[in-house]
């Protein structure tokens, strides 16, 4: 919200204080001033010219060369606005003077070949307004050489504050100002406006009905007849463009001015549009179609809070007027509305119909529902002023149920138990009655503190600990440098994850954090995905049911990068919907945490020392055997095999710990990885979280290494081409004796050489015991049996004899 | 004349053993002093010369001086032959080492760690909680009444009318105080999202952290002191800083946490707005209606809570200056950190 400072300082005298210790007083105070511009300051370089001369640019047509006199000396400018003329003042920018929009500093320059020392200025490029069609003319009377801040009075300071929901009394001058003295210990001056007490004549010209008194408490109107409306004079267009409004006409205006100077946001409506001159405040029955005075038809839902006249609506009430009782130029008579909504109905209303104007941005943070009928008199006083009118004596109040100032007891001992520190009581009752915080009474502990009702935020002790401590200072609580740690269990639910993360790291994997929203095609890839209600977009609509697409994205992303070569990881948690209903509770939908490996692209360059290879399927199931051994899993999943073709891997792997399936990956099919755009081969893997976590013994035992020798021995049989690997290994280990602890195979090797269909296998193994040293001949006897159950089961022929 | 012989020996040979450095000049000097008839052969030859009751001490002398110049050789000889230069191996050791790929944790996460691990030396423990949270544990029972304009706080994406993707990590501190009772002093990291135009300085989707600390006697200044200390202690310690009042809903007082600049040192520049100072966190007490919620008595305790954006903090200590690159992963953003 914009606050002139010349306007505030109508409310509070703050002497000669520095803009700078203001600024950071409100700042302190949690009033944010989040920028402010001191027009002495920006404008102090601009000036006031003649247009003596003006030709044509003799190498653009659209360009002006221009004669301009600065008061001292002649000047030739060039200007490209259509409306610049001889004879003109205008503003005048030399060169070296900083534009306020775009912040540039203006240099002298040559455009198509002819030399311009200056610019002239439109009301955009200063900031003054939003008219960027052409320069703006000046006043002819004023004189050439004048500085601009003193030919248009440009000497105020324009603070950008930003307003906390929980504050809107601050959403006005007087509000700002209230909080400026509290700060600066001064006094709030408030304009004197005489409050009529009676119905008086006002009843003849209307009547107020509120037939829905819950969504609005009070209406207060004004009548004042015979107005003309006209331009505003210059002090009020000034104080309203200053602070970011566009000025329209008089009556509008001074609505306007009221509403930032008190914060109560007024409607003033055409008398002779409302029917029966009747203002009926009701909530609609049914659905209704209302045209507002923007020219929009809107669709209001049934129970909208409506301002009716005798006959129909005429008015949203609290959001926008309608277009039916709108005041124009032949307006003679007109009707101040200044009434109390109730927040939530207004908030309700304007989401509905996406609509926030000035007046409901108030409303729905809680308007002073006691100074209706003060700002209906100041806007009635100030139109009778501008507009020539005359108001009709009386105020049409209707305030069925008063809203009256709650007490709060507030307990000093509370005040030190909060804040840590003890304020002296004095200065807590000082700060209470700056901010009009009335104590009733009080005794050696206590003080009773009556709230105002501008401040609907205060409804508890501890709000008011916050106003004291606020305007107090933050900067006064004390920094303790020593606390107190409780010696209650402590964890760290990350742990887990931070392992994973450390082991794939050190498996030479980089970590990558996806968006987990989703267009639908991806996400349902597969899934069946969570859709978002309100997304922002198409592309992000769903949530990921899993990690797979979003890392292949990543990886397509890369390739087109130039970075083909790639180990990755995430962990990240997915979102799967369980049933068609629309999600009311924690069982219609799971969240699951994932990791996901990938690799693709070269497990190493073509080097000095090796040739290039490329990722393959043996990478990725030794990088999981690792990746397990690491977190002490190694033995305890059983992987399950796959090479049908499916149109999502060519051939995968599965981890399961018993029957469950803790994890699922493979070579990705070409097809899945042309939706990618992606043309090489890609391995990954997927691990649920939880279900790993749950299977990790969460205890390690010390095991002595091995005192005894191990004896090795190898042996290599042709096989023919279909038996796998696995199942000699488990035959092997099955026909040997418990001496036999390890079998890894070292080679393998494929060749016409061999027979037709046929392979060798070639085998390493290792024999001890942990209780004594083997000897030679137990070793031989095992191993010579071993040779001939191989032989004899698969056939198999013995190499090397 | 014997003596001053011996000294000259001593020179020499410490001036010559200096400059060997090659096995061909060691055997050269081993020839010229210790052979049969090298330089301390030939003094032992002067013995006979020497009276008799001379003869003993020089004898002293004279081995005193071989063993001397002995050991001073030994060890050269030692170093020579270790030394590549005087046996060389046929191996170009210019040629590129073999190097192994690590990989690395994600900036944000690294960021996280560093975050946490001052946290837990100060005894927060650390808690988790979904990302698809209900309403309830989103605004509810963090005292954002429903139609209030708080909400507009927090851009909110809505799955159904019950449950929203969260828009910060705070209901973690409800789940935390439903499940267990006082004291409670846990950090909260977790993903949020915010229904927010995608640009360079905002993002759908990003990482907080929050914290919470109920006890019986938790008061606004150890949040201050609690805070200061993290601060120093992730940005340095010569910084400045201060708490603004603010507004949060589950809070009460709220602040905002300023510190200096350190980009600019407080002069003002572009990424401070000109202020001297950077906003690095929300918090506050928390506010007794949320302790009604979770079933405290907020009469007998306390509590403060903080907040803080992973993001905008990596942002500022590493020079980012547009938030989607988080996202992206690009592997060559990914393997700087
Ligand atoms: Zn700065």
């Amino acid at each position: 919200m914009k606050i002139s400072l010349n306007w505030l300082k109508e409310y509070v005298d703050i002497g000669d204080m520095p803009v700078v210790e203001l600024v950071n007083s409100l700042t302190m105070s949690g009033l944010e001033v989040e920028d402010y511009v001191d027009q002495k300051e920006i404008y102090k370089d601009f000036i006031v010219g003649f247009v003596k001369e003006k030709n044509k640019h003799p190498n653009a047509d659209r360009l002006s060369l221009c004669t301009v006199s600065n008061g001292k000396e002649d000047l030739q400018v060039i200007c490209g606005a259509p409306n610049v003329d001889k004879g003109q003042k205008i503003i005048f920018a030399p060169v070296g003077a900083v534009i306020p929009k775009g912040n540039f500093q203006l240099k002298k320059a040559k455009i198509r070949g002819v030399e311009s020392c200056g610019m002239i200025c439109s009301e955009d490029e200063l900031e003054l307004g939003d008219d960027h069609d052409g320069i703006m003319v000046l006043d002819d009377s004023l004189i050439e050489g004048t500085p601009l801040c003193d030919a248009l009075n440009l000497n105020d300071v324009i603070m950008e504050i930003a307003i906390t929901p929980n504050r809107p009394d601050a959403l006005s001058h007087i509000g700002v100002a209230r909080d400026v003295c509290a700060l600066l210990g001064k006094e709030l001056k408030i304009p004197e406006v005489k409050i009529s007490e009676s119905l008086g004549e006002a009843s003849k010209f209307a009547a107020v009905e509120i037939e829905d008194v819950e969504n609005c408490p009070r209406y207060s109107a004004k009548i004042i007849k015979d107005v003309q409306i006209k331009k505003s004079p210059a002090w009020l267009e000034d104080k309203l463009k200053n602070i970011g409004l566009r000025p329209i006409n008089n009556i509008v205006d001074i609505t306007n001015f009221v509403m930032h100077e008190t914060g109560q946001p007024l409607h003033a409506f055409d008398l002779n549009k409302l029917a029966k001159q009747k203002i009926i405040v009701k909530s609609t029955d049914e659905e209704t179609k209302f045209t507002t005075l923007d020219s929009k038809e809107r669709t209001l839902p049934k129970n909208t809070l409506m301002i009716c006249d005798g006959e129909k609506p005429v008015a949203v009430a609290g959001i926008m007027g309608g277009e039916n009782s709108e005041i124009n130029e032949n307006t003679k008579d007109i009707l101040i509305e200044s009434a109390y909504f109730n927040p939530s109905s207004i908030r309700r209303t304007a989401k509905v119909l996406q609509l926030s104007t000035d007046a409901s941005y108030r409303f729905e943070r809680g308007t002073n529902p006691n100074i209706t009928d003060f700002a209906a008199e100041r806007a009635a006083n100030l139109i009778s002023e501008l507009s020539g009118g005359t108001i009709i004596d009386g105020i049409l109040d209707n305030y069925p149920k008063k809203i009256e100032p709650q007490n709060i007891i507030i307990r000093y001992s509370r005040v030190t138990k909060l804040l840590g520190y003890d304020i002296d009581k004095e200065k807590i009752k000082n700060v209470l009655n700056s901010l009009e915080l009335k104590i009733v009474s009080e005794d050696n502990d206590n003080l009773t503190v009556s709230i105002p009702t501008f401040r609907p935020d205060i409804e508890r002790e501890v709000d008011v600990i916050e106003e004291i401590a606020r305007i107090n200072g933050f900067e006064n609580i004390p920094t303790i440098s020593k606390i107190s740690i409780t010696l209650d269990k402590k964890t760290d639910e990350t742990t887990f994850a931070e392992l994973l993360r450390t082991t794939a790291n050190g498996l030479g994997f980089y970590e990558m954090i996806n968006n987990p929203l989703q267009n639908k095609e991806t996400a349902s890839v597969i899934g069946t995905p969570v859709f978002v209600k309100n997304p922002q977009s198409l592309d992000m609509e769903c949530l990921r049911t899993s990690l797979i697409p979003g890392a292949l994205k990543v990886v397509s992303q890369n390739i087109k990068y130039g970075e083909k070569d790639l180990q990755l990881f995430e962990i990240g948690n997915v979102f799967n919907k369980l049933s068609d209903k629309k999600i009311s509770s924690v069982d219609d939908f799971t969240e699951k945490g994932k990791l996901i490996f990938i690799l693709t692209g070269k497990s190493s360059k073509k080097q000095w020392f090796a040739k290039e290879k490329g990722y393959d399927f043996y990478n990725l199931k030794g990088m999981l055997n690792s990746f397990e051994r690491k977190i002490s899993l190694d033995n305890v999943l059983n992987d399950s095999y796959n090479n049908i073709e499916s149109n999502f891997y060519d051939y995968f792997i599965q981890k399961n710990y018993k029957e469950t399936q803790i994890g699922e990956g493979g070579k990705l099919n070409k097809d899945l990885l042309k939706q990618f755009d992606i043309a090489q081969d890609v391995y990954l893997f997927e691990y649920d979280l939880e279900l790993l976590k749950s299977i990790i013994p969460d205890k390690k035992y010390y095991i002595e290494p091995l005192k005894f020798p191990k004896i090795y021995r190898d042996f290599a049989f042709i096989f023919d081409k279909e038996i796998d690997f696995e199942t000699v290994r488990d035959f092997i280990n099955k026909k040997s004796s418990d001496l036999l602890k390890s079998i890894r195979l070292f080679d393998l090797f494929e060749h016409e050489s061999l027979g037709r269909n046929k392979k060798s296998l070639a085998f390493a193994m290792e024999y001890y015991s942990n209780k004594r040293t083997l000897t030679e001949e137990e070793v031989e006897k095992d191993f010579r049996s071993l040779i001939t159950a191989v032989t004899n089961k698969f056939g198999a022929q013995l190499r090397g004899n | 004349m014997l003596q001053e012989k011996i000294e000259q020996i001593k020179e020499d040979f410490s001036k010559e053993i200096s400059n060997i450095d090659n096995d061909k000049q060691l055997e050269e000097l081993r020839v010229k002093y210790f052979s049969k008839n090298g330089l301390i052969a030939s003094l032992f030859g002067l013995l006979k010369d020497a009276s008799k009751e001379e003869k003993p001490q020089l004898g002293k002398v004279l081995n005193t001086l071989r063993s001397g110049l002995q050991n001073q050789f030994n060890v050269v000889k030692e170093q020579v032959s270790k030394d590549g230069s005087s046996k060389s191996i046929d191996v170009d050791l210019t040629l590129p080492g073999i190097e192994r790929n690590i990989g690395s944790k994600h900036i944000l996460t690294q960021t996280l760690d560093e975050i946490k691990s001052i946290f837990k030396g100060m005894g927060f423990s650390v808690s988790e909680g979904p990302e698809l949270e209900s309403d309830y544990n989103n605004f509810e029972a963090l005292n954002f009444p429903p139609d209030h304009p708080a909400r507009d706080m927090q851009d909110t994406f809505f799955i159904s009318d019950d449950f929203v993707l969260r828009t910060h990590t705070s209901p973690v501190q409800i789940r935390l105080m439903q499940a267990q009772k006082p004291p409670v002093r846990a950090i909260m990291p977790g993903r949020v999202y915010r229904n927010e135009a995608v640009s360079s300085r905002s993002y759908c989707m990003f990482h907080q952290v929050e914290g919470l600390y109920v006890d019986t006697d938790v008061t606004f200044a150890e949040l201050k002191g609690t805070l200061a200390s993290f601060a120093k202690q992730f940005y340095g310690d010569n910084l400045k800083f201060r708490f603004r009042p603010s507004f949060f809903p589950f809070t009460e007082p709220s602040a905002e946490m300023d510190i200096t600049c350190f980009i600019c040192k407080g002069d003002g520049c572009k990424i401070c707005k000109h202020s001297g100072w950077l906003e690095i966190l929300g918090c506050g007490m928390v506010d007794p209606n949320v302790f009604d919620n979770v079933g405290y008595d907020n009469e007998k305790y306390t509590g403060y809570a903080f907040g803080m954006g992973i993001e905008r903090i990596a942002m500022l200590k590493y020079g980012i200056t547009d938030i989607r690159v988080f996202f992206e992963n690009d592997y060559r953003f990914l393997k700087q950190f």
